[in-house]
């Protein structure tokens, strides 16, 4: 157990940090949420019937969906773009797919690759590109989660304004959900510019996202 | 983060969808029967028992002047009609009626009209003749 906790504790940091976050939005989000049901002329609602709001879904999903987004462009994007000088990047020159062998697959993939590493065609194919799949994928269903609770909790503001309810299509193209969208991007691609950039002259001593302290800024990737 | 964590986020997710969508289908009959019985109230001139189908706030609006609801209500000209289309969005409902609109809000103890003989304008909140 000790052991179990002492090799994950990274992943079971994030889990706790992220569990206690949703838990004081959730908090947080049912004050707010109540506040104005009162100034409405509604009554308060309880945590439970907060949280399987549309209200509570689509501010979760907004978020999700952006920083899936992220990391699927951060990815992607690192393939064939470099940034000279950053431990988050490739050197240049290295970009695109790289050979078989640099990528140790097939007839070059080692005793200890992955099976679907060791195979050819398709299971290669989705193995060698898996991470950026289930990325996109779980960002496209977070976004459509936010199209579909969005269209909830806007039309359930536009009837306490005595206003008509619109479809799911006139919301996806309504001002309010890109204006929830693009606030959330714009946010999470200033934040993988400012790492990109601040990583090649700033360094954070024992991190693995950092150069070494002392390595100089014009060395690139993992050439430290 | 693993494919597994990124399926039990998308779960929850969806279940918080699922609850919402199901909990409006469920809503929609009373809305439309909490609309049906104002209007029933209103046309049998039982104007006590039409106001006390309003939401507090709106019962407050016919009581302005020094006038009871009950004396205020039966001077309106809430046209009504059949009804033609429920919609509930969380704890809102709007119901179509072939003359009038009417919106409602579900309170503890069920849904109460918020406004009613409600006519669209363009781009604009309705114009209501009872609103609160």
């Amino acid at each position: 157990m000790r052991r179990f906790v002492k090799d994950n504790a990274l992943s079971l940091f994030f889990l706790l940090a992220f569990l206690a976050a949703l838990v004081g939005q959730s908090i947080a989000g049912t004050a707010d949420y109540n506040a104005t049901q009162l100034s409405d002329g509604g009554e308060p609602v309880s945590w439970p019937a907060y949280v399987t709001s549309s209200d509570f879904a689509v501010d979760v999903a907004e978020n999700w969906q952006s920083e899936y987004l992220q990391f699927l462009l951060f990815i992607m994007v690192t393939v064939w773009l470099v940034q000279r000088g950053s431990p988050e990047s490739k050197k240049p020159g290295e970009e695109g797919a790289q050979s078989d062998q640099e990528q140790k697959v097939g007839p070059h993939a080692r005793p200890s690759s992955p099976a679907w590493a060791k195979t050819r065609g398709l299971r290669q194919s989705v193995f060698s590109n898996s991470l950026g799949l289930v990325m996109g994928l779980v960002f496209l269903l977070s976004w459509l989660a936010q199209s579909v609770a969005g269209t909830a909790a806007y039309n359930n503001r536009q009837l306490a304004q005595l206003q008509d309810p619109v479809s799911w299509g006139a919301y996806v193209a309504s001002a309010d959900f890109w204006s929830r969208t693009l606030q959330n991007w714009q946010s999470e691609f200033l934040a993988v510019l400012s790492m990109v950039v601040l990583s090649v002259y700033l360094r954070q001593r024992g991190s693995p996202e950092s150069k070494p302290v002392g390595a100089p800024h014009a060395t690139t990737g993992e050439e430290n | 983060m693993s494919a597994r964590t990124g399926a039990v986020r998308l779960l929850t997710v969806t279940l918080i969808l699922g609850a919402t969508g199901c909990s409006s289908a469920a809503q929609k009959p009373r809305a439309l029967a909490a609309a049906e019985g104002f209007y029933t109230a209103i046309r049998a001139g039982r104007a006590e028992q039409a106001c006390s189908l309003l939401s507090p706030r709106a019962r407050e609006g016919q009581e302005s002047a020094g006038e009871t609801c009950a004396s205020s209500i039966v001077d309106l000209r809430l046209p009504g009609g059949r009804s033609l289309e429920t919609q509930v969005w969380g704890d809102e409902a709007q119901v179509r009626l072939s003359a009038d609109t009417v919106f409602l809000h579900r309170y503890a103890n069920g849904w109460l009209v918020r406004a009613a003989g409600c006519a669209a304008r363009e781009a604009r909140p309705y114009r209501c003749e009872i609103e609160g």
